[in-house]
């Protein structure tokens, strides 16, 4: 059964199509990525999978049920765009009252709210009410909310926007220690931090679902990413594109190079994962020419793969 | 952490306890709390103890009579605690009037703010109307019985030996009350589901009784028949309850539970269809 099911999609306000015939199908596992520009739909797909919202078109299923269908409740959890807790009750005391809704009794329930919160590293905060939060402070809650009961499938609409750095790193981390019992599906604009954290990519552009990428596959796939410190540019354009199994180099940023490997000429069973001729004949030119490199990855960024 | 969901039911009245306990623990609830019993107390103290002693006086009767009609309030003098007498013409839309008010923030500020988009992932949408609409009739219930109690004690001030006819007549005088809100609060239930904020549902309740009320009144010019529309609106029977006591007044009861009724029913479709 897969995880989530859509089938031709479409979600309209009024005469604006936000979400047009959008089909795919997900498996429970790594975290997935939901990318796309502003008013992309990537908020709608989130309310249409919550059941916030209704589609205008298409069918919808998560654990093959529909949204909003009562065997999902406690199931699915959601860190929706903008939403905010209660001002003027507790965090604890809302959090508590939510995993009651889910089906823990009274002292299990607030166990449950300090434990989401000592996720995030906000149980300082339980006894606080929201509006002494920070901004950052508040999504963190927001998340921990979402990880109450340990629901199988997660869904957070920008996770870290608005968050410092330290924390934003925290929330990746704890993302990728949950991963393995649940499966997050994150909508974010940051590509380095969903390149960190997710295997499927989904790419949203006007409402349409223009791309589906594996980040596994295009870690496999035959190209290196090279960052360099400093160095010539067109000499080192000149001289990798020399090199053994090299189709082509080609720089769109400043001292970032995307290299394009030959796997035909590898012998069978040898590829790009357990051979490193091209790699080590890099590392003796850049010793060369006194060269320094910043980083070297095989296959190309999230970023590369989607705008190239 | 596995955990099965509980049932509508279950979650219903999670939702209408918890209800309860966010109006009476918090600033917000304290103040509405405290702003309410002073209204209460001014009104005891000096509308109904004074009223129930000119009740009390043999020629008041006839001055009434003469007043108002022979059958219009002479129930009132049938009472058998003249306090309950004078506590129930208040009560009797003075209630409907704070349910208004009370109820407006069932969830208009609750889905503006995306709150309920916490809460609409983790139980049933019909858990979520039906058991605000009960928190708020507890709320209520609870006012209702802090006014009968202290209305009881007003009374045994003056003649300790009403207890029994005090304690039976609140009681019902109770009754026929959390009856006559049930719905006020069901169309503030439907109104706050629609409105942005709860002053906002407060102006459409004002729009919604104004106008229907004109509506029905000129349209039962027109034919005696049109003029039953008038029980379509919440409070409709109130005049008519003003000269009833006990269990006479429960004679109205089928109204305003139809009305509830209706409203709920339409509170649930705009629920299910609405985006949240």
């Amino acid at each position: 059964m897969s995880l989530i099911q859509c089938e031709g999609l479409s979600k309209s306000y009024g005469s604006k199509k936000a979400l047009n015939n959008v089909s795919f199908s997900l498996e429970a596992g790594a975290p997935i990525a939901l990318v796309g520009p502003n008013g992309a739909g990537k908020t709608t797909l989130f309310s249409l999978l919550c059941g916030y919202l209704s589609p205008s078109a298409g069918t919808v299923t998560l654990l093959g049920e529909a949204p909003n269908s009562p065997k999902l409740l406690g199931k699915i959890a959601a860190l929706p765009q903008d939403a905010v807790l209660d001002p003027n009750l507790t965090i604890a005391s809302q959090l508590a009252f939510f995993a009651r809704l889910q089906g823990m009794n009274s002292q299990v329930a607030a166990k449950e709210a300090l434990r989401v919160l000592t996720l995030v590293d906000l149980a300082d905060v339980a006894a606080q009410k929201p509006p002494s939060l920070s901004h950052g402070m508040s999504k963190r809650v927001a998340i921990a909310q979402a990880l109450i009961g340990s629901p199988q499938l997660v869904l957070l609409d920008e996770p870290t926007a608005g968050l410092d750095p330290a924390n934003a790193k925290k929330v990746r981390e704890l993302v990728k220690a949950l991963s393995p019992t649940t499966t997050f599906m994150i909508s974010s604009h940051n590509l380095d931090e969903l390149e960190k954290l997710c295997d499927q990519v989904l790419y949203l552009d006007k409402g349409e679902l223009s791309q589906s990428v594996s980040m596994r596959a295009s870690t496999d796939s035959d190209y290196l990413t090279l960052t360099m410190q400093s160095c010539d540019s067109e000499k080192l354009q000149q001289e990798v594109a020399k090199l053994s199994g090299v189709v082509n180099i080609s720089s769109k940023q400043t001292n970032v190079f995307i290299i394009q490997l030959d796997n035909e000429d590898k012998c069978e069973g040898e590829n790009t994962l357990t051979s490193y001729d091209v790699e080590v004949a890099l590392l003796s030119l850049f010793n060369a020419h006194k060269w320094q490199y910043k980083m070297l990855l095989k296959g190309r960024t999230l970023e590369e793969t989607l705008f190239s | 952490m596995t955990n099965h969901p509980p049932s509508t039911f279950k979650n219903m009245l999670i939702i209408a306890t918890f209800e309860l306990r966010k109006f009476l623990f918090n600033t917000r609830g304290i103040i509405a709390l405290i702003a309410f019993a002073l209204i209460w107390g001014v009104l005891l103290i000096y509308p109904i103890q004074g009223a129930s002693a000119m009740l009390l006086q043999p020629n008041i009767k006839d001055l009434i009579d003469s007043l108002f009609g022979v059958n219009t309030l002479n129930v009132l003098f049938e009472w058998p605690v003249a306090e309950m007498a004078v506590f129930w013409c208040f009560a009797l839309y003075l209630f409907p009037m704070f349910s208004i008010l009370i109820a407006a923030d069932q969830f208009s500020s609750d889905k503006t703010r995306g709150t309920l988009r916490f809460l609409s992932i983790r139980t049933s949408r019909d858990s979520l109307l039906f058991g605000r609409f009960l928190g708020q009739i507890l709320i209520q219930g609870l006012l209702i019985l802090l006014t009968i109690i202290a209305t009881i004690a007003l009374a045994l001030s003056r003649d300790s030996d009403l207890i029994l006819q005090a304690l039976s007549s609140g009681a019902l005088v109770g009754l026929n009350l959390i009856i006559v809100i049930l719905p006020f609060t069901a169309v503030m239930t439907l109104l706050s589901l629609y409105a942005r904020t709860a002053r906002q549902a407060m102006v459409l309740a004002t729009i919604l009784w104004t106008l229907v009320s004109l509506t029905i009144l000129l349209l039962s010019n027109q034919s005696s028949v049109l003029a039953e529309l008038q029980w379509l609106l919440p409070g409709a029977q109130l005049s008519d309850m003003l000269n009833t006591n006990g269990l006479n007044s429960l004679a109205f009861a089928p109204i305003p539970v139809l009305q509830t009724m209706a409203a709920l029913l339409l509170g649930r479709i705009y629920m299910q269809r609405s985006s949240l």
